[in-house]
């Protein structure tokens, strides 16, 4: 190993940096040699199955291909146009946003909180974290199948709580807001396992010392919480937020299942739903390619404003 | 990690890089690319992808092996094909794309003519001479609705038809028949305070919404309007009797008279409401769950005042033509006269040939089961083939569910949106259909 | 988030004098040790506190669950009896004995086994080696590359199945498990996680380790991964639970059920145009949930396991 740099003594290092040390400018190709054989089979998959058909997606969205037909028709950018043109669009639009936002926001706040109150040490708390974490397990489909028996204005869970408490219903399946709300409620209850494992790793894993050292000097809980705790648990939060956005925008059983992207044809729809929808439903796979990179770039945006943002912090 | 300007244009160097990977990759996603092509030969069995519709899985494994055992050298072998119709044509169309067609698919009423269409399945008037099969023993009506440009593209396999379910004392204490039904519409709006009245105001009947085929049920209804949803390939939406169809809907949904429900199946079944628009396919749930007697009546007319529904059996063009033949030989054994009454019998389609009618055993079942003869009748009597609109353009199904949710449960303008449906169909019409006449 | 061997009482542990086996700690530390991960320490406050919150979580997840349970055993009038029957009438365990026979239910069983435990131990590994590599390791382009990485979760299944599908049927691999397994083999949440973990761990212990000559691998498994163990069985259990669930792509590269995956056999429990009996359906899928369930209790113990092999605390 080639150490330049004195060797650090542990409890007295003072920086932890990321920066290459200034010596390499030069290649360490004992480094490149380690990274070949490390990280290459993973890239060769993630290149193979995953950036191939991206590629390939993005140069189908110039046609206009009916999926089951061996002819295409090039029509440069019709399909994109046609997007940014249609009223249904916006709608869409609008749906992932705020599905999105929801999602994002509540999973994390509430699989934090639920991370913190499981992490102390109180009984059943066992049995309250598998609890926690059922929902995540089941599949999105068999969750939108079980939910009808919630939210069902007919005979669900939600309009018998409700009429015992002399209140109306909502008509969830036919009322567009209601249903998005539906859907949203759903998906943030079945992902919480999620956001609630990592962080209940996280804390788990975090530095008792610090939690020592403020016991020691009588800080107050919250005052610990938010002055100890949270800051060791920003490198996972922003894990999560770029990971749960990425899942949120991925959607789609649990919307297949409940409302088929309804009601009233978008009511529900988010931009993988009518990717869904116009390849397979309506036969139009070039369309359907349209949207789909519409939404890759979107993503991508987003994810590199959160990293910037990161960036910015640190 | 800090994202500086290096890496941005290390992104570029990567996406060429990508980009010469796909090249290198190969097998990319094309029109005709991958396998699906011409004479495509199979394992040497018979591969028959099915999603089971009406729970048939054992009858089909059932139905498979009798033929095994009559044909060894053939073997047929039952290949899932998803929870739906719909899984069923994305799993063939990934087929198209990269090869390993089957012999045999199952396709609704909604996806069977895109694959005519595009070419993709094959006809069947040459194979139904090669193979020598009856084509004149299928029920008229059901065969001919494969029919496209002078030739079939499909043969009937589990057909349906839309019927109505009355709740027996319902209707006995209201004081009307319990023998047949409303005769027309405007009799079904008469009857319906009636209904509401002698049992607590709940719907005379409940329909399924827009998500689940409300455009089927609604498919009989306008028809009896004089309207359409379209002639041939011309959308018919703003004609008046579609109009007026429409709005009777939206006036009976208003007046509490028809009920549209997520599950109306259900709902019948629980006592929510006195009546039930549905599939015959429903007939063996209700027949269970119900708890009070019911009895199935024709749609309203005047004729025809129903359609029909359900899947066929498909075959792809792109295997080979020694293929093909024993595709069609296993076709005709799978809905031959004997299987489509054990079939029909136990999932509650209809039997699909005529001479299943002169069986004994078959008139015998019809005798003690008079729901499921209803069906049967209405077939000859109360039919037609579907709207083009609906069957033959993409997404049709669901454009004109979504346009009667709006009508009947949003209760909106029903000129607007009729119109809307009228712009939209003809815009798909004139960017997919037209060109490739 | 890691524990540092720095301590109070104790002298600094020599990097590479250090033997394996845990230190000995006196009985009051052991104590202090096991209540240190206390995020919140406001005595009986807020302990109340926190049963308040634990009633409020197990309300919220476990009523749907519980509903999910009981409509498995009703029979199919007693699903949509009206008012909601809280409790099964008649009790109908039979629907579990239905799916199992039905459905061929061993077959798809081991099926699943198989496909989730190589999936499992295939992208625990590669998520791991790309992780590391992409931590510790100077090369250029390691950033780029770790932006692929991420840029994938972006890209939809929706539109990769059928490019994939042409790919690997043209290897005629349609139909076998090497068919299904080796395009959902691809890491990329994996390695984001552990990337991230990585980073967090202080820089003293690896240039410790360098200093000492320990091995790049060597370091690995002695020194990275113990500290990593929260996060690296969070990583396992939710790469479990993915590809347990996993559903598009089996079902197109499957045809029977001697590949075909669980989630594919439950789909014959549902009809098309009649009247779908509910019960069965619940009953596959808690039986497609016990599992996983099994999995996350065995897992957590690791977990917190994982935590007191390295809260070495003097």
């Amino acid at each position: 190993m080639t150490a330049v740099t004195t060797p650090a003594i542990p409890g007295l290092e003072t920086t932890t940096s990321d920066e290459p040390t200034k010596r390499s400018r030069s290649l360490n190709w004992r480094h490149i040699g380690l990274a070949a054989i490390l990280i290459v089979p993973n890239m060769i998959l993630l290149g193979l199955f995953t950036y191939r058909p991206l590629i390939d997606n993005f140069r189908i969205s110039f046609y206009n291909w009916n999926i089951s037909s061996p002819d295409m028709r090039f029509v440069g950018l019709g399909n994109y146009i046609e997007w940014f043109t249609d009223d249904t669009s916006w709608q869409i639009a609008r749906n992932t946003l705020i599905f999105t936002l929801v999602a994002v926001i509540g999973s994390m706040a509430l699989g934090l909180a639920l991370a913190l109150l499981l992490d102390q040490h109180l009984r059943a708390r066992n049995m309250v974290r598998t609890m926690v974490f059922a929902p995540y397990v089941i599949s999105g489909a068999a969750i939108g199948v079980a939910f009808q028996f919630v939210f069902d204005p007919g005979y669900g869970l939600v309009q018998d709580v409700l009429g015992r408490l002399g209140l109306d219903t909502p008509a969830f399946y036919q009322h567009s807001g209601w249903a998005l709300f539906m859907i949203t409620t759903t998906y943030v209850w079945k992902n919480l396992g999620y956001t609630f494992v990592i962080y209940l790793a996280a804390l788990q894993g975090r530095r008792s010392d610090l939690d020592e050292a403020a016991e020691i000097d009588g800080t107050p809980a919250w005052r610990k919480f938010w002055r100890v705790t949270l800051p060791q648990l920003k490198g996972t939060t922003f894990f999560l937020s770029v990971t749960v956005l990425l899942n949120s925008f991925q959607v789609f059983d649990i919307i297949q299942v409940m409302t088929e992207g309804g009601p009233f044809g978008t009511g529900t729809s988010t931009l993988i739903y009518q990717v869904y929808q116009e390849t397979f439903v309506n036969n139009r796979a070039g369309y359907g390619a349209a949207v789909a990179t519409i939404m890759f770039l979107i993503v991508l945006v987003v994810t590199l404003v959160q990293v910037k943002l990161q960036d910015k912090q640190d | 990690m800090a994202t500086t300007r290096r890496s941005l244009l290390g992104m570029a160097g990567a996406g060429s890089a990508a980009l010469a990977l796909a090249a290198c990759a190969g097998g990319s996603t094309s029109a005709g690319g991958g396998g699906g092509g011409k004479g495509e030969e199979g394992d040497g069995s018979i591969q028959f992808w099915s999603n089971h519709p009406g729970s048939s899985k054992d009858l089909e494994q059932k139905i498979i092996d009798a033929w095994n055992k009559d044909n060894p050298d053939n073997q047929a072998k039952l290949i899932d094909g998803g929870a739906s119709y719909e899984e069923l044509g994305q799993k063939f169309n990934a087929a198209l794309a990269g090869g390993g067609l089957p012999d045999l698919i199952v396709a609704s009423d909604v996806t069977w003519f895109n694959f005519a269409f595009t070419g993709t399945t094959t006809a069947m008037d040459d194979l139904w001479k090669e193979a020598e099969v009856d084509s004149d023993d299928f029920v008229d009506t059901l065969r001919e609705d494969y029919e496209y440009d002078g030739k079939h593209y499909g043969m009937p396999y589990s057909r349906s038809t839309t019927l109505m379910y009355f709740n027996t004392e319902v209707m006995k204490k209201a004081g009307l028949p319990t023998d047949k039904g409303p005769e027309t519409w405007e009799q079904f709006a008469e009857w319906a305070p009636k209904i509401l009245d002698a049992n607590g105001g709940k719907p005379a009947i409940v329909i399924p919404d827009g998500s689940d085929y409300l455009d089927w049920f609604f498919q009989g209804i306008i028809w009896t309007f004089g309207g359409n949803y379209s002639k041939e390939w011309t959308p018919t939406f703003t004609e008046q009797g579609s109009i007026d169809a429409a709005t009777f809907l939206q006036e009976q949904v208003a007046a509490g008279h028809i009920g549209i429900e997520k599950d109306a199946a259900n709902a019948f079944s629980i006592g929510n409401s006195s009546g039930l628009l549905q599939s015959t396919g429903s007939l063996g749930g209700l027949k269970e769950s119900a708890e009070f007697d019911f009895h199935t009546t024709y749609l309203p007319g005047p004729t025809p005042g129903a359609c029909t529904g359900g899947a066929g059996i498909a075959i792809p063009e792109g295997i080979s033509d020694e293929r093909k033949v024993m595709a069609m030989k296993f076709a005709d054994f799978l809905t031959s006269t004997q299987n489509t009454i054990t079939f029909s019998q136990a999932t509650g389609y209809m039997p699909v040939r005529k001479s299943a009618m002169e069986d004994a055993e078959e008139t015998k079942y019809l005798e003690e089961n008079p729901n499921a003869m209803t069906a049967i009748r209405q077939l000859s009597e109360n039919t037609a083939p579907q709207d083009y609109a609906r069957v033959f353009v993409s997404g049709g199904g669901q454009r004109i569910g979504a346009g009667l949710d709006r009508i009947a449960i949003a209760q909106e303008d029903v000129a607007t949106v009729m119109k809307d449906l009228q712009d939209e169909t003809q815009k798909v019409i004139d960017r997919d259909i037209t060109p490739n006449l | 988030m890691t524990m540092t061997n720095d301590a109070q009482a104790v002298l600094p542990p020599v990097p590479g004098l250090e033997d394996d086996d845990p230190p000995q700690l006196t009985p009051a530390q052991k104590k202090r040790a096991t209540s240190r991960h206390l995020a919140f320490q406001g005595g009986t406050a807020g302990k109340l506190l926190g049963y308040f919150g634990m009633l409020a979580a197990v309300l919220l997840f476990f009523v749907p669950l519980y509903f999910i349970v009981v409509t498995s055993l009703k029979t199919h009038g007693d699903i949509y009896s009206n008012p909601i029957s809280w409790l099964p009438n008649p009790f109908a365990p039979e629907n579990y004995s239905y799916v199992i026979n039905e459905v061929r239910f061993d077959k798809y069983l081991r099926n699943s086994v198989i496909i989730t435990g190589i999936l499992t131990v295939v992208e625990v590994s590669l998520g791991v080696m790309t992780a590391y590599g992409l931590s510790f390791l100077r090369f250029p382009g390691r950033n780029l590359l770790f932006l692929l990485v991420i840029a994938s979760l972006m890209v939809p299944n929706q539109i990769t199945v059928i490019s994939n599908y042409a790919l690997v049927a043209s290897w005629g691999w349609r139909n076998t498990f090497q068919g299904i397994i080796v395009p959902l083999a691809a890491v990329a949440f994996g390695t984001f996680l552990m990337r991230n973990h990585f980073l967090s761990l202080p820089k003293e212990i690896m240039e410790a380790a360098e200093l000492d000559g320990t091995g790049f691998f060597r370091t690995l498994f002695r020194v990275v991964l113990p500290m990593s163990w929260p996060t690296l069985v969070a990583f396992t259990l939710i790469t479990v639970v993915n590809e347990w669930n996993q559903y598009l792509w089996p079902f197109l590269m499957s045809d029977t059920d001697a590949v075909a995956p669980l989630p594919i056999g439950l789909t014959q429990l549902q009809d098309n145009e009649g009247l779908t009996n509910w019960g069965p359906v619940m009953a596959g899928t808690v039986l497609t949930t016990v599992p996983m369930l099994i999995v996350f209790l065995i897992l957590q113990k690791q977990m917190i396991k994982g935590l007191t092999a390295g809260a070495v605390k003097g």
